[in-house]
């Protein structure tokens, strides 16, 4: 009753191919959709940390992309980048804009976490987020009660780790755009 | 045969129930149902991916080699899990994302396989067609009702819409992994209760 090899060999081969084929359709047919959401989805985000920016331009500096804000007078009132770091849980990615000039940051805007629902995953609201409008460049410290100097961040109860991850992935991103764009200036 | 393809959609509903019955598929069971709106999701995904494949499955059966049934199988379970990947993304963006993994991980449901293997490669479509639609439904009221129990105690919303008032502390623990092993354990009794009594 042993099926000769070539038979097995054949069937799995043929079976791949149409699959392949297959797949390669859908892929062609979806694809367009799929950035189109990524590229909304981007835009989106860099307009919510870039809040007065009319025109955005995507620069490479240092092997990474910065977004340059621009307001309607063509100066350039702010950068934004995508940075990303450990999480309690996973990869934390969040979408940061800062006003060079001032050596300020706008805002940021988590775009993607696994942290703990109900706990960690509040880095996504508006009370912890509001930690870091309108902050000054800086080493941050993460404190367990209300913040009462500029560098202190107030932590999420039940969530310390969270907060820590997002403050420390703040602080990088805000030391890369200062190499990048040289401090103030 | 009409009775018959009756008998094999009503086995997945209730006396063969995947979840509840059978108990497979615990995966996607205790790691999406946090909110109705990705139970739904998952059960509808998993139900096209089931009946898709075994239509396929039962109308080529003849075809494949005893030998190399099983990596036969999760080839075309594969093909139309990464189908449904690129749809989702392509079309229902948030559900894809709050899905994210586990839309790719149907392929290793062992539901999915597990029907092949039992019914679809021994039965003819008409029938498997019966079954997959039976088993997907069945697979999918259970998810949407566990995941309602835990959306309304964790967060006291269903579907997003908030139905416990401000009154209400959410039990946090009910839509993390330790809250799918509660409501599961005493979804499964429950329905044991029921049939008890029923027959």
């Amino acid at each position: 009753m042993e099926t000769k090899i070539s038979k097995l060999v054949i069937t799995l081969t043929v079976i791949g191919i149409i699959s392949a084929i297959a797949l390669s359709f859908v892929y062609q047919w979806t694809t367009p959709y799929i950035e189109k959401h990524q590229a909304e989805a981007q835009k989106k985000a860099i307009n919510a940390v870039l809040p007065q920016a009319e025109e955005v331009k995507e620069v490479e500096k240092e092997g990474q992309t910065f977004y340059e804000g621009y307001d309607s007078n063509g100066n350039r009132i702010g950068v934004a980048m995508n940075a990303s770091g450990p999480g309690y849980q996973n990869v934390i990615e969040l979408m940061i804009g800062v006003n060079i000039n001032a050596d300020k940051i706008y805002a940021i805007k988590i775009l993607s976490h696994e942290e703990t629902p109900g706990l960690g995953a509040r880095i996504n609201g508006d009370e912890f987020k509001s930690n870091f409008v309108d902050k000054e460049f800086g080493d941050y410290d993460v404190v367990k009660r209300q913040a009462k100097t500029e560098m202190e961040v107030e932590a999420i109860a039940g969530a310390t780790i969270s907060s820590k991850s997002v403050t420390s992935i703040v602080e990088n991103a805000v030391k890369q755009i200062e190499s990048a764009y040289g401090g103030g200036a | 045969m009409f009775k018959k393809i009756l008998y094999d959609f009503k086995n997945g509903l209730w006396r063969e129930n995947p979840i509840i019955v059978l108990v497979i598929g615990m995966c996607p069971t205790l790691a999406v149902t946090n909110t109705v709106q990705n139970g739904l999701a998952m059960g509808i995904a998993t139900s096209f991916v089931l009946l898709s494949s075994e239509i396929v499955i039962s109308l080529f059966k003849k075809f494949i080699p005893n030998n190399v049934r099983i990596p036969s199988f999760i080839l075309i379970i594969a093909t139309f899990v990464t189908f449904t990947d690129f749809f989702l993304k392509a079309f229902f963006p948030d559900i894809a994302s709050s899905l994210s993994l586990f839309i790719p991980l149907i392929v290793v449901n062992c539901l999915i396989l597990g029907r092949q293997e039992a019914f679809a490669s021994k039965n003819p479509t008409r029938r498997a067609i019966a079954d997959a639609l039976g088993m997907g439904i069945g697979f999918t009221w259970v998810l949407v009702l566990l995941s309602a129990v835990r959306e309304l105690l964790g967060m006291g919303s269903i579907f997003g819409l908030t139905i416990l008032g401000s009154w209400y502390q959410p039990m946090v623990i009910m839509i993390l992994p330790a809250g799918a092993f509660i409501s599961l354990g005493v979804l499964v009794g429950f329905m044991n209760v029921l049939k008890r009594r029923g027959n």
